[in-house]
């Protein structure tokens, strides 16, 4: 079984990225989960989960001749990590391989590591106003949508599920991020607006950006901090629905090409 | 205090906000800059705010945020001429005004005193206006580091006021508001399908 599941914001600084990574290890504990940083023209994942010196990753597959560092012939398992109970394919930051990057072999890596997991995370870009941007959206199961408290991140919380919506991708639910005391009636009314539930609120919190300077997620630096129990609750209200993995490949391996970046 | 309070102070305050003197106006393409710049100045005064509608001839809507050493304390939107909505204050005037830039901002310079009254939490009648001081920048320009900024450069008793999500949840309670924005992604999402051949995906 596969379910593939985007997170996305639509604007940026709402942690997302700390979000995926918190998603993907409460996952851990009941799946096989595999996190991929889709997000290739900001990718960060990698300083997040301790593999800013990783040899090989996504952005070395994109490559028209999916060649590594030393010109080595490379595969998904090459840039494929496991780390925290997961497997994690971050993407690097050189702006050269990015210019180099085929998009379109996105598709393909997607599509091979859906074959062997259960539940696999795609960070999505912070924006929609691209068509890669937008890709991980339209080829998701369900969209993750992550918000602050604020008008402006959840008017682009409220855009990401009516993209959703146009591609006839499902929301599993509303996650609150950085949030402030408490988040009083607005969870209860921001519900009526989304399809999904909210999943929860997570606390606005120093152990985050700790976490990420220690090049470690959330759920591995401080566990025992309020941000970690939330994201632990947000997670059991994620259920993942068992769908062939084969069917899951073909979509994303007969999906559109994106635009060159 | 003792006894009731005079008329005068219980009037509302956009009829008590004295003119200041204009110190600079311009069109501001999103609510960052004005705000950066007031807290920069470290203005006191007011900033008051034409919303792009107004700026076309659609409405009539003006709004105003007082700031004293550039932290915005009160707020008020006079509503839109061209709509049946309601004046706002405080909290309600951030959701009524976020979202509406281009946006003209004059910037009004006062004397301290002439705002002390208008700023005293004691005063009748201003505590539906005040905003939390980092709501603006967090609210309109959705502008975290300015408005952590804007917060540490409030005074103590004001750093933690409460009311962190009053704005969103006005936002929130406005139906109409939110399907507007909900009916515009939706022609955006459609429109841009088409833009970047992704129209077979598109669902029924």
């Amino acid at each position: 079984m596969v379910e593939a599941f985007a997170v996305a914001s639509g604007k940026g600084g709402t942690g997302k990225t700390t979000t995926t990574l918190a998603l993907g290890m409460a996952l851990a504990r009941r799946y096989d989960v595999t996190v991929v940083d889709a997000d290739t023209g900001m990718a960060n994942l990698l300083f997040h989960a301790g593999l800013a010196d990783a040899p090989v990753t996504l952005q070395d597959l994109l490559a028209p001749d999916a060649s590594g560092p030393d010109g080595a012939a490379v595969d998904v398992a090459d840039a494929t990590y496991e780390r925290h109970g997961m497997r994690v394919v971050p993407c690097g930051t050189s702006l050269a391989a990015f210019e180099r990057s085929d998009p379109a072999r996105l598709r393909e890596v997607v599509a091979e590591l859906a074959a062997d997991t259960d539940v696999l995370l795609l960070d999505s870009p912070a924006t929609l106003a691209s068509k890669s941007a937008v890709l991980p959206i339209v080829l998701a199961d369900r969209v993750v949508v992550v918000t602050q408290p604020t008008i402006p991140a959840l008017s682009d919380a409220l855009k990401v599920q009516e993209y959703a919506a146009s591609y006839g991708t499902g929301i599993a639910g509303v996650l609150f991020n950085k949030v402030r005391g408490d988040l009083g009636s607005v969870g209860d009314q921001a519900e009526r607006y989304f399809e999904g539930s909210t999943l929860g609120s997570v606390p606005d919190s120093d152990a985050a950006r700790a976490a990420r300077d220690a090049g470690e997620p959330l759920l591995a630096h401080a566990p025992d901090s309020d941000a970690a129990a939330a994201y632990r609750a947000a997670a059991a209200g994620i259920d993942p629905e068992p769908k062939a993995a084969g069917d899951v490949a073909d979509r994303f391996r007969s999906a559109v090409v994106p635009e060159r970046p | 205090m003792t006894g009731e309070p005079d008329a005068h102070a219980a009037a509302p305050i956009r009829e008590r906000l004295p003119d200041g003197d204009l110190v600079g106006a311009r069109v501001a393409a999103d609510f960052a800059a004005p705000l950066a710049r007031a807290l920069d100045d470290r203005l006191t005064g007011y900033l008051r705010l034409e919303p792009g509608d107004a700026l076309l001839g659609v409405g009539g809507s003006e709004a105003v945020i007082t700031v004293e050493s550039g932290v915005p304390v009160l707020a008020y939107d006079a509503g839109n001429a061209g709509a049946d909505a309601d004046d706002a204050d405080g909290p309600a005037a951030l959701a009524a005004l976020a979202g509406t830039t281009p946006v003209r901002v004059e910037r009004y310079r006062l004397p301290a005193e002439a705002l002390a009254s208008l700023h005293d939490t004691e005063v009748e009648g201003s505590d539906p206006f005040r905003v939390a001081p980092g709501a603006p920048a967090r609210e309109l320009a959705g502008d975290d580091a300015l408005a952590e900024r804007t917060r540490e450069a409030a005074p103590a008793e004001r750093r933690d006021a409460a009311g962190d999500h009053d704005a969103l949840a006005a936002f929130l309670a406005d139906e109409e508001r939110v399907e507007a924005v909900r009916r515009e992604a939706r022609a955006e999402a459609r429109a841009r399908a088409e833009e970047w051949d992704l129209g077979d995906q598109l669902a029924e």
